[in-house]
């Protein structure tokens, strides 16, 4: 089998896959018969002749129906990714809009109501100070929420810069880079999150920073090895071959194709920013009082945990775990999209160009 | 397995396979019946997509995800395969038939030493103990010709070279004496040189072990010859079957004649002003099923009755079977109806011109460069001129990865190229011929030399001053998958030249965009798509459009049609020429395939580990070589025979050793070098031989050869440089072209 | 590969080197008298390279320091508790490897059909849940309603009293297990589905071989290769989870102690732990990188 067909064997699920018929050009080129084309996802060309020429309202509503069409379609395609982004959403809206219609008081103790079993009018019980278990999983899911997702994007940034600087540089201050990463990693980030609250007063801003500073090293790897692939890629020879300069090779070439492997990788982060930040908050040294997290609820939770109270423990446990698996998917399923949709290379591991070892996605 | 010794080992008859995906199912062997007699070897061609593959993994049953034959029957020397139960079928896998892959690197299991490998089928079905097993690999080592069986044996499949690598899988899939052997594109990864090797192997083998043979392949050249029978597919079917000699002197079916005629080897002087022809439209979609012939869409004498009507695969006599209703040379369709393909080129006109031009095969004068813009004019100064260019490439080494050695990739190569020509490059993987184009182009920097572009020495530029030069060199890629951003619509990819230079305002781009599009063949809405929608062709007209659109005078195509099929790379040379005649461009043509060279290029070099060993005029280069290793890039060139010289069943031998390891000596079938030193791919261009460079794979070298490196002299042919102590004479090339050439140790 | 490994092993000096210098740069740089707490009082007026090769130098020579809180040496504290620490992961990372090879390779044969969604569903179950979580729940069911196992780790000291303690060990064994299950069956499952992708296999197939020999020796073989590496490469991320185990189960091994110093604001023990944690692990991903040579032979024996 030679490279084409084999291009063209891969390219036929995709065309099935999203049920939009590729633009058939064929049609109008007769002079090519090479393999069947690669289909375009949801075939932007077909209408870009008829629905550009007649402007109007009617020209305008097709449009717009056929990109919903063209949505469903995709979401269907990627029930991974539809499965894990609707969840997200809706515990986004769980937890922020929920309040607005399921009141409760959260700021007093009512020891007469501690640890009720759930039952009406406390649909999850009430924990060791007599709060409502279902208002506390909403208030402190906004914190917990607000938090992962300001870390998990500021530790994408910062280790995109950094492995992308590193990868384009190459050389000494690629392997110095490198080594200092291989340094970070080497010590848990739990390890490092205790020695600095340690030393340190835990405050919102500086736990986001923390966090941070501790998950940004896998992203660093990941965007490295991928911008040291890019470099080499022919398109980018190419431009170079037409005399393009670094910073139109950066912008044209190298970013716009590594950004999936980004996005993806954002996603990761901020799983494994809720996750890091609820352990440190059931470790005692999270958000402080008067914020309340998830990790918080658990971690009054284990401290009764002998008298059997499940549903203090249940709760908040099943919301992080829900989310963190959401955005899980939501990555998995992105990358999946990704890469069918013809973004170079999006890694399914943060592999080192060195050596062909990958680690896990997050974590 | 028992089953009568005569009558035919394989019996194919009206095999449908289906692969199922998504819900949509791709008809992708559509009703083929073929029969392989014991001994005999049957060539399986088609391009790309035609279901030559799939027809051979039906009869392993080793099909992709989702692939079902739906119908027909497959009966191997007796028994009915597609009966059988998955167990069973197990029993017949790599016990009756063998199969060896297309590409050998992947195909070797990278940690499982290759004894083992080989040894797989025999332990499985015969139950061989671990001493058995292993001799009997040593013993299969030998017998495909590898020198230290033992040595080899222990290795890992790394250690060893590409074609090595395809030995040892021959010798897997043959370490039970299987009946049938199926070859799926066995040689297509590798060189030419070593693809002889291989098929010669192979053609032996089945002498001696008196076994039937299933050639898969797109290359009409790896047939011929080789086979005694040959069947071409076309959309999931046979078009035609017949006698190797028979299709290869009077091809019946227009699809297969029209195979023939893409070929850039059947370029007779009168068609090369005219180009190669190609076949116009695309493969049929397997998915939905249309009524009538599947080849009418694209067939230059379609009629009315074939879009309607479904021709089936009889002949007019037993022996040539073609499924056409108006096959070729019955019904004078050159004058019915005159119907050209859709590029207007080769029409049916010329076609029996064409078959004598065929017939009197490459002792012809042949595709005469009249089409050439500018005539070749010695006094004029030439647009390209290198000189001394040298490139090594440093080898890391040693704990703290210090600079160890060097590869000499590129080593002291001179040549010129007048504006309007074309100067073909050829040799082997490895021979430094990409890194020349890198150095053109200005991807590398050369450690010594001057590179004169158009008055200018490029070699002393910096980057800067280059980039600002606005190089009129253009590069063209191999891979047209890899070589356009996959992120980037048409449009932003034709116009990203004239962004960076700014020649045209923003305005204008839209209007050069469509106007290159045309130039190149493509459709005007084709500017809103992203790569991936176009097939390989379409991309590398899209690649050249890309580099067309600077106008330059110079464009580097580094092996531009070499993943492409046959129908298409004629496309593509088709419209290369053209657009050279119309710009007056210059080529630099890069490629391992000396028929494609030998057709577009006016000036031929050959390189050899970074040297460049020969240089000179096309036509007097590919008839009378003066380096040993261009008469032996030649020698391997696989030659199209005609007539009645159809390869003679060799006398059937038994598998026991000793009798067999005396071919080891035969010609052709020459052991690699280094028989007493590790498994070697060849001279290491990290340690290249002292004086000349090919001297250790070369047959005339003598002492000297060792001592002084031989410097470009003039040989025969006004124009003709060859680097060589002891050149060929006329005499030496006559022998070339009876393919009696000493072949590369 | 002597130079293969020579120079991983000189990049893991490397890695070693910046781990201190990272960990007393943290110390160094916090406010008031921590430093001085680490090194005693003679070294306020020092500079920050200075006080690094002094405390460099002790670290080097065995002396990790005295814990502000507890009268009792860092090393001391060490010792009891790394052989505990030892245990629980050791055990652990060899339950998990002797699941998770088995359930990915099974996942990624049995592609796209129901087993594979199910235990995809159950390592996205154990991925997503954090350990404190997952150990909780075992504890309220395991534990405090049918008393099946201890609800607290073993007490008594050394590898031995550890061993000999199973109803209390197996549920943070469990925890950590599970944990790390997930983390290795995902990539099993990506590993092993590359493996079975390579024309090697098909090859494998057509010289007759069953199904289940052709996994055996091919696929598994090949995909073991990168996991052997990934758990070089999880270790920091196995060790994290022991301490919340640890700290759940108050089971006093090293993650416990540096929870407790941290608590306390015991800056020489939480640095010392630190320190030995970070170098075991970059010694860890070094073994790791030996194992993958000796089992991959492209690296094992280079090309002549």
């Amino acid at each position: 089998m030679t490279a084409h067909q084999a291009a063209g064997d891969k390219a036929g699920p995709v065309r099935r896959l999203t049920g939009a018929a590729g633009v058939s050009l064929a049609a109008a080129d007769p002079a090519d018969p090479a393999g069947p084309a690669a289909p375009v996802r949801g075939s932007r060309g077909r209408h870009a002749g008829p629905a550009a020429s007649p402007p109007g309202a009617a020209a305008q509503r097709a449009a717009m129906a056929s990109r919903m069409r063209r949505g469903l379609a995709a979401c269907r395609a990627y029930p991974l990714a539809t499965t894990g982004g609707g969840i997200v959403v809706a515990m986004a809206a769980f937890c922020f809009l929920g309040p607005l219609v399921y009141h409760t008081d959260q700021l007093h103790v009512f020891l007469s109501q501690a640890n009720l079993t759930p039952r009406s009018g406390h649909p999850l019980g009430t924990d060791g100070d007599g709060t409502d278990e279902l208002g506390r999983l909403m208030t402190g899911g906004q914190v917990s929420l607000e938090l992962a997702a300001a870390a998990g994007v500021l530790a994408a940034v910062l280790g995109s810069l950094w492995g992308a600087v590193a990868g384009y540089l190459g050389g000494a201050a690629d392997a110095v880079m490198m080594r200092v990463v291989d340094a970070g990693i080497a010590i848990p980030a739990v390890v490092l999150l205790l020695l600095l609250t340690s030393i340190y007063q835990p405050s919102t801003a500086m736990l986001v920073l923390v966090i941070a500073g501790t998950s940004w090293l896998s992203t660093a790897r990941l965007v490295r090895a991928e911008a040291l692939t890019l470099r080499m890629r022919e398109y980018v020879q190419a431009a170079v071959v037409m005399g393009g300069g670094s910073f139109r090779i950066i912008l044209r070439h190298i970013a716009p194709n590594a950004i999936g492997t980004i996005v993806v990788n954002v996603t990761f982060q901020i799983a494994n920013a809720i996750l890091i930040l609820a352990t440190l908050s059931w470790l005692g040294m999270g958000v402080q009082f008067p914020h309340v997290d998830w990790g918080d609820m658990i971690a009054s939770a284990t401290q009764t945990i002998s008298d059997g109270y499940w549903w203090e423990i249940l709760a908040p446990g099943a919301a992080i775990t829900l989310v963190v698996v959401a955005f899980a998917m939501l990555g998995d399923g992105l990358r999946d999209a990704f890469s069918e949709a013809g973004y170079d290379a999006v890694p399914a591991s943060a592999a080192e160009a060195d050596r062909p070892v990958p680690g896990p996605g997050a974590r | 397995m028992s089953g009568p010794p005569s009558g035919p080992v394989l019996e194919i008859t009206g095999l449908h396979t289906e692969i199922r995906r998504n819900g949509a199912a791709v008809r992708a062997v559509d009703g083929v019946s073929l029969t392989v007699a014991a001994g005999e070897c049957l060539g399986l061609v088609g391009e790309s997509g035609c279901g030559k593959t799939m027809t051979a993994r039906s009869v392993m049953r080793l099909l992709p995800a989702g692939g079902v034959i739906t119908a027909g029957s497959v009966v191997l020397a007796g028994t009915e395969l597609t009966a059988l139960s998955e167990r069973n079928m197990q029993t017949i896998r790599g016990n009756d038939v063998g199969m060896v892959f297309q590409d050998p690197s992947s195909s070797l299991d990278p940690t499982m030493q290759v004894g083992r490998q080989i040894a797989e089928s025999v332990v499985v079905h015969r139950g061989a103990s671990r001493a058995v097993a292993t001799a009997r690999a040593i013993e299969m080592l030998s017998l495909v010709k590898i020198a230290d069986p033992e040595r080899v044996a222990r290795g890992y499949p790394h250690q060893l070279s590409g074609g090595m690598r395809q030995r040892a899988m021959i010798a897997a899939a043959l370490a039970c004496e299987p009946r049938l052997l199926i070859a799926d594109e066995p040689t297509t990864a590798l060189d030419v040189t070593t693809q002889r090797d291989i098929l010669d192997l192979i053609g032996d083998l089945r002498a001696a072990l008196g076994m039937a043979v299933i050639l898969v392949t797109h290359d009409l050249g790896v047939i011929a010859g080789r086979t005694e029978r040959v069947a071409v597919m076309y959309g999931g079917r046979i078009v035609e079957q017949a006698a190797t000699s028979a299709v290869f002197a009077r091809p019946r079916h227009p699809y297969t004649e029209a195979l023939f005629e893409a070929l850039p080897e059947m370029a007779s002087s009168r068609l090369a002003s005219r180009g190669l022809y190609s076949i116009p439209g695309r493969p049929p979609d397997l998915v939905t099923r249309s009524p009538g012939c599947s080849f009418a869409q694209r067939c230059r004498y379609v009629r009315d009755w074939c879009a309607t009507h479904e021709p089936a695969l009889d002949g007019d006599h037993p022996g040539h079977s073609y499924a056409c209703f108006f096959p070729v040379g019955v019904m004078g369709q050159g004058g019915a109806d005159g119907q050209g393909g859709a590029d207007g080129q080769g029409g049916a006109g010329g076609r029996n011109t064409l078959i004598s031009a065929w017939v009197s095969g490459r002792g012809r004068q042949a595709a005469g460069r009249e089409a050439t813009a500018v005539p070749a004019d010695p006094a004029a100064e030439p647009l390209l001129r290198v000189s001394g260019l040298v490139k090594d490439y440093p080898v890391a080494g040693g704990v703290l990865g210090r600079r160890s050695g060097a590869v000499s990739a590129v080593a002291d190569v001179s040549f010129e190229l007048l504006a309007g020509q074309t100067f073909g490059l050829v040799g082997e993987s490895g021979s430094g011929k990409t890194t020349l184009a890198r150095l053109l182009v200005g991807l590398e920097r050369p450690d010594a030399g001057a590179i004169v572009f158009d008055g200018a020495d490029l070699a002393a530029m910096s980057a800067r001053q280059r980039r600002q030069r606005r190089s009129g060199i253009q590069l063209m890629f191999q891979d047209s998958f890899a070589s356009l951003d996959p992120r980037m619509r048409v449009r932003s990819i034709l116009s990203e030249p004239l962004a960076i230079h700014k020649t045209v305002r923003r305005r204008g781009y839209r209007r050069q965009v469509l106007r290159i599009l045309d130039e190149v063949g493509l459709p005007a809405d084709a500017e809103n798509q992203y790569a991936r929608a176009f097939s390989g062709g379409q991309r590398q007209r899209l690649a050249l459009a890309r580099a067309l659109i600077q106008r330059p005078a110079l464009i580097v195509a580094d092996e531009p049609v070499s993943a492409l099929d046959v129908s298409v790379q004629a496309q593509i040379l088709n419209l290369m020429r053209k657009l050279q005649r119309q710009y007056e461009l210059s080529y630099l043509f890069i490629s391992h395939d000396l028929s494609v060279i030998r057709y577009m290029a006016d000036t031929i070099g050959v390189m050899y580990l970074g040297k460049l060993v020969e240089t000179g005029p096309a036509q007097e280069i590919c008839t009378a070589p003066g380096h040993p290793y261009t008469a032996s890039l030649i020698a391997a060139v696989p030659a199209v025979v005609t007539g009645p010289e159809v390869t003679q069943p060799r006398p059937a031998g038994t598998l026991l050793a000793g009798t067999l390891l005396a071919g080891t000596g035969q010609p052709g079938m020459t052991a690699l070098p280094g028989a007493s030193g590790p498994p070697v791919a060849g001279p290491d261009p990290a340690h290249p031989p002292s004086g000349c460079r090919f001297r250790v794979r070369c047959a005339f070298a003598r002492d000297v050869c060792a001592e002084q490196e031989p410097a470009l002299r003039p040989h025969a042919v006004p124009g003709q440089l060859v680097a060589c102590h002891f050149p060929l004479g006329p005499a030496a090339a006559g022998q070339v072209a009876g393919r009696t050439a000493p072949s590369i140790a | 590969m002597t130079v293969y490994l020579a120079r991983r092993a000189l990049q893991a000096v490397a890695v070693v080197l910046l781990v201190t210098l990272i960990v007393f740069g943290l110390v160094r740089l916090a406010p008031g008298g921590v430093t001085t707490a680490v090194l005693g009082s003679g070294s306020a007026h020092q500079q920050f390279l200075a006080q690094y090769l002094t405390w460099l130098g002790r670290v080097l020579s065995g002396n990790l320091g005295r814990s502000a809180r507890l009268n009792e040496s860092v090393g001391a504290l060490l010792a009891a508790s790394l052989p505990r620490t030892l245990v629980l992961t050791g055990v652990s990372t060899l339950i998990a490897l002797l699941v998770a090879v088995p359930v990915g390779l099974l996942q990624a044969v049995r592609r796209s059909s129901t087993v594979d969604h199910v235990l995809r569903g159950l390592t996205y179950l154990c991925y997503g849940m954090p350990p404190f979580v997952l150990g909780s729940v075992l504890i309220l069911y395991f534990a405090v309603d049918w008393h099946f196992f201890g609800a607290e780790g073993p007490q008594a000291a050394g590898i031995g009293g550890v061993l000999a303690d199973p109803r209390d060990l197996t549920l943070p064994v469990l925890t950590l297990a599970l944990v790390t299950i997930a983390i290795f069956a995902r990539y099993m499952r990506s590993s092993a589905l590359d493996s079975l992708d390579q024309e090697y296999v098909q090859a494998a197939r057509a010289r007759g071989g069953g199904e289940r020999r052709v996994i055996v020796s091919h696929v598994l073989r090949n995909s073991l290769v990168p996991v052997v590496t990934l758990i070089g490469l999880s270790l920091p991320q196995i060790v994290g989870g022991a301490l919340v185990v640890e700290i759940l189960f108050n089971f006093q091994g090293m993650g416990w102690q540096i929870w407790q110093a941290a608590v306390n604001h015991d800056v020489p023990v939480t640095l010392g732990f630190t320190l030995v944690i970070g170098v075991a692990a970059a010694v860890g991903s070094l073994l790791a990188d030996i194992g993958y040579a000796i089992l991959d032979p492209r690296v094992r024996i280079s090309r002549p």
